[in-house]
């Protein structure tokens, strides 16, 4: 026996306020059930809404979801961070309940601006406690400036920096040499760059020896943009598909491309490819560092409706069950920080580890810096995007 | 009930539609484009700072290469599309359907689909053209992939059937009276081409010209699943601007000139091509 949803509120009164899609199609729902139409789960309480990367879209875990709680989830992929967080703050808050979003984000935006709930500390502390010695509480991205207020759960983390064909540039080289390697006209021709632009962005400042994360000179910009040219410029290919970067790195096209990591390069690797190789560089100009570290905070939107289905979510998918769906996430397999659990890590075979790098995983996160907003990130993407329409 | 009032009123449904779905939308994005760089309101004072970016920001090359990709498709699929469409109307039976058919399956596929296709055809090494060719013959040889090439071939191959369909009707208001006629009176092929068959079907070649060109002014997967973004077209630019720049009024300038751009082709087309001929047989 359904319980029926009452009318929201602006239904009964349509004059209060803008009413929005979801809302439409809720009351539109709840009219139809009050009608005595048949109800497909719509349940307005009931139902959550992820706005996140693609591990949380897969269908395993959506399924795994609605047959443990009989409630209905849906989805949608970002594009970006920062477009996420700006269709949020248009107004999207009473739409989505959960937002994956990388570290930075929760505590310097979204906290400071209502978008997103704190959780309950005494819930959900303790799952800190199963991850990583590098997650320990107090652990700065997951609490709110004053450190009073929990703003999130980790649970996929890792490097992105770029990928080389191991046939071809020994890792150890790439290594060592890091970024300069597109600097070096020997490649000239010679490498894909995925257009994750923003990622694109932090890269071109680690070439140009500029600290990606903090205030830029005259002169830093300067050199980014003659490095954004250049590295533009001499590209091989541009494209937003890592699939077809890999492809040409197979087919001896090109040796090496940014931005990719074992994000990128997993699939393929577990497929047998494994001279696809994630490299974070040794060194950088980033307090000495070279590499990007990502970490996903996945948070609770501030949407009064579906709150407690979202923090039983964020709950449920620490469990082993579904974290091994999540580091599986779309057949793209990453490190989740639960595999800090015998219980989790035994779940993956040899291959698996092996194509995500593994035994280097402690190496990469620590030649990196923790990934953060980007100052002056209008400026930067202007410019970067000014030399894509140059090129040709 | 006064039959002046009737045409309105049969039009009424369709007016509103366009009005809703197509006047309304334009109008907003044209207000955007008058919004200040970088905002998310429609309130913000109105200033033409965007369109001022538009031709000083380097976004010539990128509609430059629109456009002439666009042209030269046209040309192109106007070239190949002509004999193609004689000679289907010509032996029309179950040989030509046949091929129409195989001209026109592939629209049912996702273009995206398709090009990926066409890029593993392409590709050097394992790639169905190179690897056969070095299988069978033993012979080696590099790809087009990742350049302007290969921009064009996918532009050509995507939009061919926009202007060979449009063209068979055009072809169909051919009277074959006429081009005897013509011949009887000593005109040579170039004369029949030129002053009696083009002119016959300057309706259908007109639409399926206008269809290819709007299309591809309008065309990304092109460039960027064949062409490794070896140029930008303005469809990216302004796809960057409402994404990673988060500059929804920059985007929608660009969209803006786009639009106008379309319809300084359009409408002049439009004007002259008599619809009711073509589709009275």
């Amino acid at each position: 026996m359904k319980k029926r949803p009452t009318l929201p509120a602006s239904l009964r009164n349509p004059m209060s306020g803008a009413l929005n899609r979801r809302q439409m199609m809720g009351g539109m729902a709840a009219g139809l059930a009050a009608a005595g139409m048949p109800q497909t789960a719509l349940s307005q309480q009931d139902q959550i809404a992820l706005l996140t990367w693609d591990a949380y879209a897969d269908p395993r875990l959506l399924d795994m979801w609605r047959k443990e709680t009989g409630k209905d989830i849906r989805y949608e992929i970002h594009i970006s961070d920062p477009t996420s967080v700006n269709r949020l703050r248009a107004g999207e808050t009473s739409v989505w309940n959960f937002v994956n979003l990388n570290n930075p984000w929760a505590r310097q935006v979204m906290w400071p601006e209502n978008l997103i709930y704190d959780l309950p500390r005494e819930r959900f502390e303790p799952l800190y406690a199963q991850m990583f010695e590098k997650f320990a509480m107090p652990y700065d991205w997951a609490l709110s400036q004053d450190g009073n207020h929990l703003l999130g759960v980790v649970q996929r983390f890792e490097t992105f920096d770029f990928c080389v064909n191991s046939d071809v540039i020994s890792p150890a080289t790439a290594k060592d040499e890091g970024w300069d390697l597109f600097n070096n006209p020997d490649f000239a021709g010679r490498y894909g760059i995925l257009a994750y632009e923003d990622w694109n962005v932090m890269d071109i400042c680690m070439g140009a020896g500029i600290h990606p994360f903090k205030a830029k000179t005259e002169d830093d910009y300067a050199k980014f943009e003659e490095t954004a040219r250049r590295w533009i410029n001499n590209a091989k290919m541009i494209t937003t598909d890592f699939v077809q970067l890999n492809l040409a790195m197979l087919n001896g096209e090109i040796d090496l491309y940014f931005t990719g990591g074992t994000y990128t390069a997993s699939s393929a690797r577990a497929e047998g490819a494994t001279n696809i190789y994630a490299i974070t560089p040794n060194s950088g100009p980033a307090d000495g560092k070279g590499g990007i570290n990502w970490i996903e905070l996945n948070s609770a939107v501030a949407n009064p409706t579906g709150k407690e289905a979202t923090f039983d979510f964020l709950e449920w998918i620490t469990t082993p069950d579904a974290a091994e769906i999540v580091a599986r996430g779309n057949g793209n397999l990453q490190p989740v920080a639960q595999m800090a659990q015998d219980e989790v890590l035994s779940r993956f075979s040899a291959d698996e580890l092996d194509a995500i790098q593994w035994d280097e995983f402690d190496e990469r996160i620590s030649n990196a810096v923790e990934f953060d907003i980007i100052p002056d990130y209008d400026r930067l993407y202007d410019i970067y995007s000014a030399a894509i329409r140059d090129r040709g | 009930m006064n039959p002046r009032f009737l045409g309105p009123l049969f039009m009424a449904p369709v007016a509103l539609f366009l009005l809703v779905g197509f006047a309304t939308p334009i109008v907003i994005v044209g207000w955007y484009s008058l919004m200040e760089p970088r905002s998310f309101g429609l309130t913000s004072d109105l200033t033409l700072a965007n369109y001022r970016s538009a031709l000083t920001e380097g976004y010539g090359a990128p509609f430059y290469w629109s456009i002439l990709g666009a042209f030269v498709t046209t040309l192109s699929c106007a070239v190949i599309a002509w004999p193609t469409a004689k000679m289907l109307h010509a032996r029309a039976g179950r040989g030509a359907a046949v091929i129409t058919g195989l001209i026109a399956v592939p629209i049912f596929v996702s273009e995206s689909v398709r090009l990926f296709g066409l890029s593993l055809f392409l590709m050097p090494g394992g790639g169905i053209l190179a690897g056969s060719l070095k299988a069978l013959f033993g012979v080696s040889i590099g790809t087009v992939l990742n350049t302007k090439l290969a921009v064009y071939l996918g532009l050509l191959y995507v939009h061919f059937p926009f202007m060979l369909f449009p063209l068979l009707l055009g072809v169909a208001l051919i009277p074959q009276d006429r081009v005897d006629a013509a011949r009887d009176l000593g005109a040579n092929r170039w004369q029949v081409l030129r002053e009696v068959e083009l002119p016959l079907a300057l309706p259908g070649l007109a639409i399926g010209a206008l269809l290819t060109f709007v299309l591809c002014i309008g065309a990304n997967a092109e460039s960027a699943i064949l062409g490794g973004q070896a140029v930008t077209v303005v469809t990216r630019a302004i796809e960057q601007r409402f994404s990673y720049a988060q500059d929804w009024p920059m985007g929608a300038a660009l969209t803006m000139l786009v639009t106008l751009v379309t319809a300084l082709v359009v409408f002049p087309v439009l004007s002259r091509v008599d619809l009711n001929r073509l589709i009275r047989r």
